[in-house]
């Protein structure tokens, strides 16, 4: 019935009009939300990959909304880059739902209807901000991501509503600075349509408005995405969120805003502006070292285990930004790499929290105590994502770390190249003491001293979801060379 | 540009932004707030963008003010006075201030001058949208048809926006389940309770019908004046806002219960989204209104498009009155949709 020119439009509009559904339905019967949102989020998926599919057989799609012509409507363009995110958001923003189900009724069983509304929207919002060619529309899918995004934070209660109202106030500032740079674009060109700007804006290369704007959606997009000395929200607000809230947008967020600064980078400005005509390149990959160096040191003190990984993935972003600002093929590919592999650790390493959470209540590292005896399955599901997290092969992490490491041979930053070193280092040291606490700790005794400790695994709606994403992990390592081949390959700029 | 007016007007919104900030009474602070809104409504109005200041004055003078009164009473009225670090903190943010506003007075001096009629945004895409839009959508208020048709699908999120704010208010304030009956009294006795005097309820009650009726007039007219959906849901909202305040929340939810608050709220996205969806599923791009004249009788489809813009309007309508109503019953009441304010 629906032609399939039409499925980008679907990736976006299913959850959006689904959303709403689950806000009526739940006024009718709860249970029924959880159902709905694994419906609408699975068909977004089923969209996201139709449309990867036909970008890798014929290449870059254009869909007019409206069916008014860019630049005077809004445009959607799938190219390689944002076919691959898609469908990375639309996977993990899914298995983030299904694992939600245990916690969910836990945490907020009252607000199951608000949850799962907030949840799917979040999830519109992300994906439409992947598919846009539009600047502004960009914007309001930010809006709709953040807003969605600070209410489920703060729905974790407490803790969680201080974190989340710091959030808000940050998270602000960086829209507004993305969006006072779209206006600075507008008042020089007249045009809001990403590659209407890019042919627009090298006859302005030489202005300072255009230098400001080029500043300011950075900055921008620094804040969203917490680059290191813009990161002080972050870890507040992820380790106090709810874990259902954890598990979606702790992969998602950070990866979705590398994607825009890489979009803005080079679909609004172009390779050529950014590499030579602005005088950051050194700089930006310096600041990158410090976050990767940062973030690690920060991981390493920290005694509450999601607290922990929450800086990880502060350093995680160092990783990727300075991947691109190394400025050459590798970097970039590595880069683009690592926002797919480092979502799908990621959501490997929170599932496994939220699991912790549910069975013992806490998230203190002396929560995982004895962990290995009680949950063997669950413990080597995570094993492989710290593996990951690591960079040992063949998990899909050694693969984008060993692009960036030789970016940066390639490019001669010596510096970016000892702190990868540096943080897989530290990532091993902690994640082993992790094993160390999980396999050797006894757990508490509660039940008298020497019973025997149980078998007591978690919950098959958070396991198999660990489980699956953990062999994932596995998988992507060995087919990302086929990833790079079909997708990345053509995603990284001409000319560099 | 008339310079005298604006150097009054931008000279008035520097007083009351500084004042709004430094103000240690939040009451009076969220008044003077109110107050830059108004001022900055004058300014859009200076600038022949009375759509924007339409919607400031609503939103920005009218019903935003009335959510920080509200927060405001069931916080604190004073600033927490802070111990240590206080000067530092001061130094930082207005360094950071400073330098920020410097580099964009920088970047203003590439700016095209006020007005200049050959300044790339008034020939890009501009013109295009002047020319066209009586032959392309037979709408004559050029906001309209680019906000609800050629940018229709920002106007779609941006209503999502306002969805999520308030279902934002309802899953972070609101209780559902567990409501007892005695956690509410002690916290409303220190809350005063508006309208005892009957002078206001009588005032109320006769501009309320007037409110509606102009909010309904503000949306249907939005072709071809300022206004639309959005400030006609915010007159609509005010006007419930409006009875809470002279009388009591109570008397409010007798006339727009909260269910039914949420429901429409709902509705009025989706038939928004809907709208958008029915193009679809005829055949055409998403938003496409222009396929739609094969379901509505007697029209064209450049006509379809302009009816598609109404649908759209009342959508969004919807959708702004419920949830700004819905805010405010949650701020006012603590989520309790008791008697507050």
């Amino acid at each position: 019935m629906i032609a399939p020119e039409q499925y980008p439009v679907l990736i976006v509009t299913v959850p959006l009009l689904s959303a709403f559904l689950i806000n009526l339905i739940g006024m009718v019967d709860k249970r029924l939300c959880y159902p709905a949102s694994l419906l609408a989020l699975g068909a977004s998926l089923a969209a996201a990959l139709a449309v990867a599919a036909r970008v890798a057989a014929t290449g870059t799609i254009h869909y007019h909304v409206g069916n008014w012509p860019p630049p005077f409507g809004i445009e959607y363009v799938i190219d390689h880059l944002n076919a691959l995110v898609l469908v990375v958001v639309a996977g993990v923003a899914l298995v983030a739902a299904i694992a939600s189900k245990r916690s969910v009724e836990q945490d907020f069983p009252d607000k199951r209807a608000q949850f799962y509304t907030l949840f799917v929207l979040l999830t519109t919002g992300l994906l439409g901000m992947t598919i846009t060619g539009d600047a502004f529309n960009l914007y309001v899918l930010m809006e709709i991501s953040a807003l969605t995004n600070y209410s489920l934070i703060a729905m974790g209660g407490n803790r969680a509503l201080v974190g989340g109202f710091n959030y808000i106030i940050i998270g602000t500032i960086g829209a507004c600075f993305y969006l006072l740079g779209v206006g600075h674009l507008y008042i020089m060109t007249g045009s809001l349509n990403m590659a209407d700007l890019l042919q627009l804006l090298p006859a302005l290369f030489h202005t300072k408005a255009v230098l400001v704007g080029a500043i300011l959606m950075l900055l921008g997009a620094w804040i969203k995405m917490a680059f290191f000395p813009l990161h002080g929200w972050l870890p507040n607000a992820y380790t106090y969120a709810p874990s259902a809230t954890s598990t979606l947008v702790a992969p998602l967020m950070t990866k979705v805003s590398v994607y825009i600064m890489i979009r803005v980078l080079f679909s609004v400005f172009g390779a050529y502006y950014v590499f030579t005509v602005l005088p950051v390149k050194g700089l930006v990959v310096w600041l990158a070292v410090a976050a990767i160096v940062g973030g690690s040191i920060f991981a390493l003190a920290q005694q509450d285990f999601k607290r922990m990984l929450t800086y990880l993935i502060v350093a995680e972003v160092g990783y990727m930004v300075g991947g691109v600002w190394l400025a050459n093929q590798w970097g970039i590919t590595g880069a683009i790499l690592h926002i797919v592999n480092d979502a799908v650790m990621t959501l490997c390493l929170f599932l496994f929290c939220g699991i912790v959470v549910h069975k013992t209540r806490g998230h203190r590292l002396e929560n995982l105590r004895g962990l290995f005896r009680r949950m063997p399955v669950t413990m080597a599901a995570f094993a492989v994502g710290a593996l990951s997290m690591i960079g040992v092969p063949p998990t899909a992490g050694f693969f984008s770390k060993w692009y960036l490491i030789l970016g940066g041979i390639d490019a001669h930053q010596w510096g970016f190249v000892a702190a990868l070193l540096f943080s897989s280092l530290v990532n091993a040291v902690l994640f082993f003491r992790v094993f160390e606490i999980a396999y050797f700790e006894p757990a508490e005794e509660v039940h008298g001293h020497g019973a025997a400790v149980a078998i007591d695994e978690a919950p098959l709606s958070m396991l198999l979801p660990l489980v699956a994403v953990a062999i994932g992990l596995i998988v992507l390592g060995l087919y990302s060379t086929s990833l790079v081949s079909t997708f990345i390959q053509y995603a990284v700029p001409a000319g560099i | 540009m008339i310079w005298q007016f604006d150097f009054i007007i931008l000279a008035l919104a520097l007083i009351c932004a500084v004042a709004s900030i430094s103000l240690k009474d939040l009451l009076s602070a969220a008044i003077v707030f109110g107050a830059y809104s108004f001022v900055m409504c004058l300014l859009w109005t200076e600038m022949g963008a009375v759509d924007v200041a339409f919607t400031e004055a609503a939103v920005g003078a009218g019903v935003s003010t009335v959510f920080f009164l509200a927060a405001v009473l069931h916080t604190s009225r004073q600033v927490k006075p802070r111990r240590h670090g206080r000067f530092f903190y001061k130094f930082i943010g207005a360094a950071a201030a400073l330098a920020i506003g410097g580099v964009l007075l920088a970047a203003s001096a590439d700016f095209p001058t006020w007005g200049d009629p050959a300044s790339p945004a008034s020939i890009h895409v501009s013109p295009h949208y002047i020319i066209n839009t009586i032959p392309d959508t037979a709408v004559p208020n050029v906001v309209t048809s680019v906000l609800a048709d050629y940018r229709g699908f920002d106007t779609m999120f941006e209503t999502s926006v306002i969805f999520v704010a308030g279902l934002a208010v309802l899953a972070i304030l609101g209780r559902f389940g567990r409501r007892t009956r005695d956690e509410a009294p002690a916290e409303f006795a220190a809350v005063p309770v508006a309208g005892q005097s009957p002078i206001i309820q009588a005032a109320c009650r006769i501009m309320v019908p007037f409110m509606q009726l102009f909010a309904l007039y503000v949306l249907a007219h939005g072709h071809h004046s300022p206004g639309g959906g959005f400030q006609g849901g915010v007159i609509l909202a005010a006007s419930f806002i409006l009875i809470a305040i002279s009388y009591d929340l109570r008397a409010m939810i007798g006339r727009l219960r909260e269910r039914w608050n949420m429901v429409f709220a709902s509705l009025g996205v989706m038939i928004y989204a809907g709208t958008g969806a029915l193009c679809l599923l005829l055949g055409a791009n998403f938003l496409d209104y222009s396929v739609l004249h094969r379901i509505l009788p007697a029209t064209s489809p450049i006509m379809a498009r302009s009816h598609g813009m109404l649908a759209v309007e009342v959508g969004v309508c919807f959708t702004v009155m419920a949830v700004m109503v819905l805010i405010y019953v949650n701020i006012a009441s603590h989520g309790k949709s008791d008697k507050g304010l």
